[in-house]
């Protein structure tokens, strides 16, 4: 960059890919099981190393606390290293969702034409698995976790979003079901060795993991997104609150949304 | 400015003056200094807004291209509503990890290009700030600057340079420079 950077402080969602630091490498190489990069250096470097290869996370958190967009950001990290990622979207369309992507400093068309990053509908995927009516039984379920699997068989995907979960959740309806379901994604997927994100949505001002009280408890890690006021001022914050295979750093941190990507900083504490 | 150009990359530098010599401090860093070293300066202002600062150096025919501001006042500005595109702003001086987070978000945007990072001023930062968050912060920005090789120059304006200031600066800082126009 030669002169001066034109910058829109308003920039929203926007994400950039930046290989990891080399002492993220050094962690992955001493740790026993293989990583996934997330692409998200402050991430990468509080999971010392990325999250454990074929490890189901749940990203939670009220509205607007960037899980869309952490998400989003891990599908096109692992696109730049070959590994085509799959976003299922419930909330919004595949369209909005690739215009949300280009402003971002890393964002490569060239990756949606060679079919690295593709997105699919929660609906398309409760069609295929013939699931219509608002309640899905066990047996819908059984059917979804397949369709989900046959997709990522399909195009060898590696990593996998689903925004959001509750979403499937909500239509389940019974606290076994919703384990029921986790449970089987996450092993099918384990078993393809695709690393996935759940999305959960929790209301504004709870102090819950996710609606249900099930999702968390399945998942092997969830990833805390929320928003602490202090002294008036909101910031947005991420906290690893538990990674099965990884040791990691539980302390918060402050988030910003950025056309180069999530970027963390340590909350401070002030002595206090 | 002799003292400051000896200092060698990722080096911490409190820079100590006088009100009168504000500008000529600004001028000789953003002019002199970050020329002569060809660095990018990223001019965090807690100060007076990026766009004061900007229309004065200009009449001072400061070339600004290689300079960008992470401007923390303007938006506590009632009416603030004019932005200038070369800038970030951070809604509140209190916001310090908001400050760390726009100054790595220039970093990452310069790409590499070795740079000073100025933070004009540590009183301006202590009006808003207690001085054990305004501590942590400076440790952990020039500690995170050092890893980048980057300058970082803190302005200390004599007026108003308590005890307690000054020993945060000894501190955090490896020199302390006085500015004397």
């Amino acid at each position: 960059m030669k002169e001066r950077i034109s910058v829109d402080n308003n920039e929203k969602n926007m994400i950039s890919s930046r290989s990891a630091s080399r002492g993220v490498a050094q962690a992955v190489e001493a740790s026993d099981r293989v990583r996934c990069l997330t692409g998200i250096d402050g991430l990468d470097n509080i999971l010392n190393g990325g999250i454990p290869k074929g490890n189901t996370t749940l990203v939670t958190g009220t509205c607007g606390t960037g899980k869309t967009s952490l998400g989003l950001e891990f599908i096109l990290h692992g696109a730049e290293e070959e590994e085509v990622g799959i976003f299922i979207t419930a909330t919004e369309t595949s369209e909005k969702l690739m215009e949300s992507m280009i402003p971002y400093d890393f964002f490569r068309p060239k990756l949606l034409k060679e079919g690295k990053v593709e997105f699919l509908s929660l609906h398309e995927l409760y069609k295929t698995a013939g699931i219509s009516g608002p309640e899905i039984d066990s047996k819908g379920a059984a059917s979804l976790i397949k369709a989900v699997v046959a997709a990522v068989k399909k195009r060898k995907a590696k990593r996998l979003v689903m925004d959001s979960v509750t979403s499937v959740c909500a239509r389940l309806s019974t606290e076994d079901r919703i384990r029921e379901f986790i449970t089987g994604l996450s092993h099918a997927l384990a078993k393809e060795g695709c690393t996935a994100i759940l999305i959960s949505e929790v209301p504004a001002g709870s102090d819950i993991y996710s609606p249900y009280g099930v999702e968390e408890a399945v998942v092997d890690g969830v990833v805390l997104l929320g928003n602490l006021e202090r002294r008036g001022d909101l910031l947005r914050t991420l906290q690893v609150v538990k990674m099965r295979g990884a040791t990691h750093s539980r302390a918060k941190y402050v988030l910003d949304l950025t056309s180069c990507g999530v970027l963390l900083a340590p909350l401070l504490k002030g002595g206090g | 400015m002799g003292k400051l150009q000896e200092m060698p990359p990722a080096s911490a530098i409190a820079l100590q003056m006088g009100a009168k010599h504000y500008f000529d401090a600004v001028r000789a860093l953003l002019d002199v200094f970050a020329p002569r070293k060809h660095l990018h300066s990223i001019y965090v202002t807690a100060t007076i807004p990026s766009k004061s600062i900007i229309s004065a150096l200009e009449v001072l025919d400061v070339d600004l291209k290689r300079t960008h501001f992470v401007d923390c006042v303007s938006s506590m500005m009632m009416g603030f509503s004019e932005k200038d595109e070369g800038a970030v702003y951070v809604e509140s001086p209190t916001m310090l990890e908001n400050i760390l987070l726009k100054v790595e978000f220039l970093i990452r945007k310069l790409d590499g290009a070795d740079s000073v990072v100025i933070i004009d001023s540590i009183n301006s930062l202590a009006i808003h700030n207690s001085l054990k968050i305004l501590s942590e912060f400076l440790h952990i920005l020039i500690n995170h600057l050092r890893s980048r090789n980057a300058y970082t120059v803190i302005f200390a304006m004599e007026e108003y340079t308590t005890e307690e200031v000054e020993n945060i600066l000894s501190l955090v800082c490896d020199e302390t420079v006085n500015f004397t126009g």
